[in-house]
């Protein structure tokens, strides 16, 4: 029973708090949540396939790219394209590569999976270099113009060097996206999906079809790892090869899904802030954090390797089994 | 009628024969039993008849359509369910979510992205009676994975039940299992095949002579024998291969 009325009032206060961030924490710290928010989507768009599939992908960052290039190349080259299309268009690009790659890569898993997208991501990074009249190679697309959010007739939120709308903008797409995946892991499909991490052999038995599962699952990745591209690249107004497609783009959600615990929907949002943290802190000594972040994932793996939200749930097991134990020991005493 | 089929069935693993020219005929309502010593191929022919490999010769009917080659997913969707004899449960998850991916799928309800599972409530319903049968309500939200040995088999059975097919095949199901939980197995099988057919691999010969309505004998890849218990039990080649030293 408390745990129904302390729920929503835990969601009410992160939604007041969400509310007034730019107020209370000021501009720098606003924009610190802002990359915090876009690559915790980007981490639970990866997780929802790493831990609730059990699909590794090594090149994540060609969704990120795919959706950063293209809201920059719309809005660069349309001419009085409003805000929101050009994010679809991007969200919509990733979803169109996702969907050209899923036959392919469905047909595999494991190591196999992995390695076919180490190679697709390399593959785009490196045509991203290439195509320079394009891409603008390794420059980037920058500075291309972002129009205001406008509601027709009702009202208009300047973007371009605006960072608290933009806040608003993306943690209201964000906290969307979020809930749309966290409500596919509750579907029939969600179970399913679990189905096939712990064994796709029984799931085939059942009589579902796993290549086409895991499509429709690689696709909502894709897309929503897309449309966190496209904000990223709104947020810097910049897209580049490396910011957007480089290999530490596509290894960085999968390391904070794995310190925060792929087992959980939760976790690799812990993960992302735990790594947040850890950047803001070691920035004050040293530019080396690639190091500190390492030891840190090295540390989690040694002793919670199943993440923080397993080791919370383990301590949460052990304590009960010692109140449980405790309550026994006063009865019979 | 028969409603499975084998003709002339056979299988190679790249080179080393299992299988030479199996013909297996079980009919509607029936319980068939599979017998033979280790390595006889029952378990591949298990495999070849479920879809888990494409057999290299020979043909099975199912319901009198031509089924061979079909993928285990399809075969499911037509009506025929097995188990497996290493237990093969969806270890992380309860074993009210077992139940209920094995209930889903009988009402393919396979791509739904649009409904809480949590709030189907006839689902829920249904996989809560199917627990209720097979003796599993009190560890309904345990993991598969912690379940003890026989309570994780009743799982595993209940599971290929569960799809409502009308054709099961379970594979050594009292594997491992102590007298008194082979017992409740025998006696939960007899229950809850009523009116369906079932083929079954076993070892364990008293579950075979008072499971079965025809038993099947296989000896180095050929069938030795077809017929009921007592002429099994009285057929010499039978005796002379396998049974002799079982003092049935």
């Amino acid at each position: 029973m408390m745990k129904k009325i302390i729920k929503p009032i835990l969601w009410l206060a992160l939604l007041v708090i969400l509310i007034f961030f730019p107020k209370l924490f000021g501009i720098y710290y606003t924009n610190v949540f802002v990359t915090f928010a876009i690559f915790a989507t980007y981490a639970v768009a990866v997780n929802v396939l790493l831990g609730y599939t059990g699909l590794l992908s090594f090149g994540h960052a060609m969704f990120f790219g795919f959706g950063g290039y293209g809201t920059a190349l719309a809005l660069k080259h349309i001419d009085g394209i409003a805000l929101m299309p050009a994010i679809g268009i991007g969200f919509l690009a990733a979803m169109l590569l996702a969907l050209v790659l899923a036959p392919v890569v469905t047909r595999v898993s494991g190591t196999a999976f992995a390695m076919v997208h180490l190679a697709f991501g390399q593959l785009f990074y490196i045509l991203a270099l290439k195509l320079r009249n394009i891409t603008g190679g390794e420059d980037g697309i920058g500075n291309f113009p972002i129009p205001a959010f406008t509601i027709p007739g009702l009202i208009s939120f300047p973007m371009k060097g605006d960072p608290v709308n933009f806040f608003y903008l993306a943690m209201v797409l964000l906290g969307i996206s979020l809930w749309l995946m966290w409500f596919f892991t509750k579907t029939p499909f969600g179970q399913i999906q679990v189905g096939i991490r712990d064994n796709e052999k029984r799931i085939d038995y059942l009589g579902y079809k796993i290549p086409q599962t895991k499509a429709i699952i690689y696709v909502v990745s894709g897309a929503f790892t897309g449309l966190a591209g496209s904000l990223y690249g709104l947020f810097h107004n910049l897209v580049s090869a490396d910011g957007s497609l480089g290999a530490m783009i596509s290894f960085s959600p999968i390391i904070a899904a794995m310190v925060g615990g792929v087992g959980s929907f939760f976790g690799p949002i812990w993960g992302t802030a735990v790594f947040q943290v850890i950047e803001e802190l070691t920035h004050r000594f040293t530019d080396r954090v690639e190091l500190v972040m390492g030891v840190t994932l090295i540390l989690v793996v040694m002793f919670a390797p199943s993440g923080i939200m397993g080791f919370v749930n383990t301590m949460k097991m052990k304590w009960h089994a010692y109140t449980a134990s405790k309550a026994k020991m006063e009865k019979t005493s | 009628m028969n409603i499975l089929e084998t003709k002339d069935l056979h299988h190679d693993f790249s080179g080393l024969k299992v299988l030479f020219g199996i013909d297996l005929q079980v009919e509607e309502g029936e319980r068939h039993a599979v017998i033979g010593p280790n390595g006889a191929g029952k378990t591949t022919l298990f495999n070849t008849i479920t879809g888990t490999y494409h057999p290299s010769k020979g043909k099975v009917f199912f319901k009198g359509k031509d089924i061979t080659g079909y993928k285990p997913h399809k075969l499911a969707r037509i009506g025929m369910g097995r188990s497996f004899q290493i237990t093969s449960t969806f270890t992380r998850l309860t074993a009210f979510q077992n139940i209920r991916l094995a209930i889903l799928a009988k009402h393919g309800i396979r791509f739904n992205l649009f409904r809480y599972v949590d709030k189907m409530k006839d689902i829920t319903r249904e996989t809560e009676i199917m627990l209720e049968r097979v003796n599993l309500i009190n560890e309904r939200n345990v993991p598969a994975g912690l379940l003890s040995y026989g309570k994780s088999r009743a799982l595993e059975i209940s599971m290929a039940m569960a799809t409502d097919p009308e054709l099961i095949l379970l594979d050594e199901f009292a594997a491992g299992m102590s007298r008194d939980e082979t017992h409740n197995a025998v006696a939960m099988i007899r229950k809850m095949t009523e009116g369906k057919t079932v083929v079954i691999i076993e070892h364990d010969m008293d579950v075979v002579f008072s499971l079965a309505d025809r038993i099947t004998v296989l000896h180095y890849g050929k069938i030795l024998a077809t017929g009921k218990p007592d002429d099994i039990r009285d057929n010499q080649d039978v005796k002379d291969a396998y049974l002799g030293d079982l003092h049935v």
